[in-house]
């Protein structure tokens, strides 16, 4: 037999049936537990507005009952209760809610300090409906792109028509209907080419574009038509009164639609309160199907049109209904007469409320209005009892507090008691929230609508971001040799890269004392080549560029316009053009910066962009060079290649550019190499007895040796003068980029600099504060114990004191000095070996 | 936002294929305007989009900035 499982129990599946159609079948009543008060809760509108039958299936929380098929093998377990619905402890709210008015949070719990501190997770724990999934990665949702020239949102009468209309003037027409379209008119719609119909799609909302995102079952459609007709009808009015929202009282819709679709009864006995033509249609669905008809509440204008032989009381209305878990009587007035009448079930259907939210976020755009949902909206009376909103749990009477403590307007009740804040979004309290305060304030701008925002509909975090396809995390060519050699990893820019292998401090030995390799693929790799290169990159780096010959580098920090530095990275200049480099993370940004300005002064260049062809080892240590001549690189001496320059080199038979740098203040070989041959490189080089460092490492190594890490050290608007810089500039050159800036504030003293630190014991914490005198003198930017110095250093940026900089600070209580040079081999000696 | 931009290049693409450059400096302004000073014009306004999931190329776009309309790519 197909089945859904419902908390452990079978419940058998008939054809056309929703989940909430099955659970009803059974004899289910009680739905959910409400929000904040734990009031049981049955099924309302059956048309999935209402927030009564959310209910957990298969581990997703807040899924509607009313409008999802039910499958054999769907878990259904229902939410907010515990240990069930049927009998759920926290129902005791109920009986407690003088204690938790509205807005308790703002006003109880303050004192003492630490009661909030203790009722806090408890109020977590218990707020809310539905748990969500953390355990459950989150599926990958395709998205999908139409162009229309109109898109229909609903696929009732109205919206059939004008997509019909649409389609014969030849506009090509998409349709999106929340549930299944009328077997008939999906058939016309078929008949046309120029309709594509999506059904079990809602739409969302309406963006600037217009841009209409439509959930549909299988993928997020993303339409983009010229024009949006809105025709997603209306909604019946939802009635407060007290115990108005006992499980057994019903929306004249739903009712009619558990009749007519599922030939199911809402109750044996029942009482109807009607005041439109189409409650009584709703009525007779109701008596054909053999319901007992208790009595009849409608106006003494429709008194005649309701069957012989039903108790009418005319001119009446439902002042409260009974029971304790669902409805077992109500109280009726008519003609100065309260009457009490045993049933178990009240029928409503008093007008009808737009549902127009979709096109009230959409104002300004190219939208129109079709069919019920351009209903004026009609308010109802005041009312003075029951639930106003369902979903937030939020009664009259807590209105009428918000309202005495000056929360006076539609906006502010809204904000205040979050009423209209619920999954319905309005859809039945926001008539009734806004009858309330014109009854106080007048028609006017205290009892205007409430802004209309997307989603109108429930909608999947992964289906917002359905159609997402950027590669969050970007792997060099070596990611599964890091792997395999046990290295953690960190986050760099969208780059994984090994933060160690496991021992930072042997690491860092093995690069001062040994041979170490370092996977620095992620840098940033250009080649620039044509007729302009050399003038565009003479007049991009504010270095000097032209006098470099094929084999030489240099260093260069790269300035915006105004004269700070962005980045950092080495010039290198080939046979037929120029290679560059860039820091981690930083090649997309330099590819587009240095295109602007190809354009901007029209030089004839090629810009190539080699960051993820291209992979790079750096071979570092004292013992690197024999490394490589182990792997048969030839002319690596210090003549043949010295510091700095760089020449190609074939290691361990993969073609190389060898780039003889020092970043780690060792004799340093960075060789870059086509992608594919990174793991044989690798490879080879470890075999040859070089170990790998990480991150860790070489914050250290390059901390001794002073070396700034642009973004850690520097800030947004660091010139080359506060780095401590100055040679990095060449202010004779006729032009650069950044050049009219620092010319300009060059005049200017400085106030802050970037300075090395020697502190004499400990490495004080990273942003530690620095103190000179008695006074704040700036802070720590870059901190480590250095093991082969056997004190801290650090790098920090230091204000001016009247007339000078301090050259001597304490931090975290260790006193350090400004050092002029670096901390480790200041003469370079180790570099150029 | 459903804002699309028809790239020389590309075709109609989705904004965000794109990265925003600021808008264009008018070539009369001097360098202290053109670094430090931003006109943040309510109405049409020439501005550079940089097509990074495309043809990598600069485009000049020009936008009214209080409807989103795109009126001219370049």
């Amino acid at each position: 037999m197909r089945s859904l499982d419902l908390e452990g129990r079978a419940v058998p599946i008939e054809a056309g049936d929703t989940i909430a159609s099955a659970l009803h079948r059974v004899g289910v009543r009680i739905f959910s537990r409400s929000f904040r008060h734990h009031r049981p809760r049955g099924l309302y509108c059956l048309t999935g507005d209402c927030p009564n039958c959310l209910v957990t299936v298969d581990g997703e929380p807040c899924v509607r009952a009313c409008v999802t098929a039910a499958r054999p093998g769907h878990r259904v377990v229902r939410e907010n209760a515990w240990p069930s619905v049927e009998r759920d402890a926290l129902s005791v709210l109920w009986q407690l809610r003088l204690l938790f008015p509205v807005g308790f949070y703002y006003k109880t719990l303050l004192r003492p300090r630490f009661a909030w501190r203790v009722a806090e997770p408890l109020v977590r724990r218990v707020a809310g409906i539905g748990t969500a999934p953390l355990e459950r990665p989150p599926a990958h949702r395709e998205a999908r792109h139409h162009h229309a020239d109109v898109l229909i949102a609903g696929g009732g009468s109205a919206g059939v028509a004008a997509a019909l209309a649409a389609a014969e003037e030849g506009e090509r027409v998409v349709l999106a209907d929340e549930g299944g379209l009328d077997e008939r008119l999906a058939a016309s719609l078929r008949s046309s080419g120029n309709i594509t119909v999506l059904e079990r799609a809602a739409v969302v909302g309406i963006y600037e574009g217009p841009l209409v995102p439509v959930d549909g079952e299988d993928m997020l459609h993303l339409v983009h038509p010229a024009r949006v007709v809105v025709a997603t009808g209306a909604v019946e009015q939802h009635l407060p009164f007290r115990g108005g929202d006992l499980p057994g009282v019903w929306l004249g819709r739903g009712a009619a639609r558990l009749v007519r679709e599922h030939g199911l009864l809402p109750g044996r006995r029942v009482v109807f309160a009607g005041a439109t033509e189409e409650g009584l249609e709703h009525l007779a669905v109701l008596v054909a199907a053999g319901v007992d008809l208790a009595a009849c509440v409608v106006p003494a204008s429709l008194a005649s049109s309701v069957s012989p032989g039903v108790r009418v009381l005319a001119d009446g209305e439902v002042v409260e209904a009974h029971g304790r878990s669902g409805l077992s009587a109500v109280v009726l007035a008519a003609g100065g007469r309260r009457e009490t009448i045993r049933c178990d079930a009240l029928v409503l259907s008093v007008g009808l409320s737009p549902r127009d939210g979709l096109a009230r976020q959409a104002q300004g755009l190219p939208v129109e209005t079709v069919g019920d949902a351009g209903l004026s909206q009609s308010l109802p009376p005041v009312a003075s009892r029951g639930f106003v909103c369902l979903c937030e749990d939020v009664a009259a009477p807590d209105l009428e507090q918000a309202w005495n403590e000056g929360f006076r307007s539609t906006e502010l009740l809204k904000r205040y008691t979050t009423a209209t804040m619920g999954p319905c979004q309005g859809a039945l309290c926001e008539p009734h929230l806004r009858a309330f305060v014109r009854g106080r304030a007048g028609e006017g701008a205290l009892s205007a609508r409430t802004t209309a925002r997307p989603p109108v509909r429930p909608i999947r975090l992964e289906d917002a971001a359905a159609g997402v396809h950027f590669a969050v995390e970007q792997r060099t060519a070596l990611h599964e040799r890091h792997l395999e050699l046990g290295a953690r990893m960190e986050w760099s820019g969208d780059w994984k890269r090994p933060e160690s292998y496991g021992d930072p401090p042997a690491e860092y030995w093995a690069v001062r004392r040994e041979a170490s390799v370092m996977d620095v693929g992620t840098l940033g790799k250009i080649l620039v080549a044509g007729p302009d290169a050399t003038a565009f990159v003479e007049r991009i780096y504010p270095c000097r560029v032209a006098d470099l010959e094929p084999g030489q580098v240099r260093y260069s920090l790269l300035l915006n316009e105004a004269g700070y530095v962005f980045d950092d990275g080495v010039v290198c200049r080939l046979d037929d053009g120029y290679y560059l480099t860039f820091t981690s993370g930083g090649a997309e940004q330099a590819e587009a910066w240095l295109r602007d300005w190809a354009e901007t002064w029209g030089l004839r260049v090629h810009i190539v962009n080699r960051t993820h062809g291209l992979g790079a080892i750096n071979v570092t240590g004292p013992r690197a060079r024999a490394v490589l001549e182990t792997l048969g690189a030839a002319a690596v001496d210090g003549d043949s290649i010295p510091f700095p320059s760089q020449r190609r080199l074939h290691v361990a038979g993969v073609p190389c550019l060898a780039l003889r740098l020092g970043f780690t203040g060792e004799l340093s070989f960075e060789l870059h190499h086509p992608r594919s041959e990174g793991m044989r490189l690798w490879d080879a080089l470890l075999d040859a007895g070089a170990t790998p460092h990480g991150l860790e490492a070489l914050r250290l190594l390059r901390l001794e040796k002073g070396h700034i890490l642009v973004g850690q050290d520097t800030d947004f608007d660091s010139t080359p003068a506060k780095l401590d810089l100055p040679w990095a500039v060449r202010m004779d050159k006729p032009d650069f980029v950044g050049k009219p800036a620092l010319e300009r504030i060059g005049g200017i003293s400085l106030t802050q600099r970037l300075v090395r630190l020697a502190f004499d014991s400990a490495a004080p914490p990273e942003g530690a504060l620095l103190i000179a005198g008695s006074r704040r003198a700036g802070y720590v930017t870059s901190s480590r114990f250095s093991p082969v110095l056997g004190h801290g250093v650090a790098l920090g940026w230091l204000r001016r004191q009247d007339d000078s900089f301090p050259d001597a600070v304490v931090a975290d209580g260790t006193s350090g000095r400004v050092v002029a040079e670096a901390f480790y081999d200041p003469t370079g000696s180790r570099l150029r070996a | 936002m459903g804002l699309r931009i028809v790239c020389p290049t590309c075709g109609s693409r989705q904004y965000t294929e794109f990265w925003f450059g600021g808008e264009v400096p008018d070539p009369g302004e001097e360098e202290f305007e053109r670094v430090w000073l931003r006109s943040n014009t309510a109405g049409l306004q020439r501005e550079r989009w940089f097509h990074y999931a495309g043809c990598r190329r600069w485009l000049t776009v020009e936008r009214d900035t209080r409807t989103n309309e795109i009126h001219a790519v370049a």
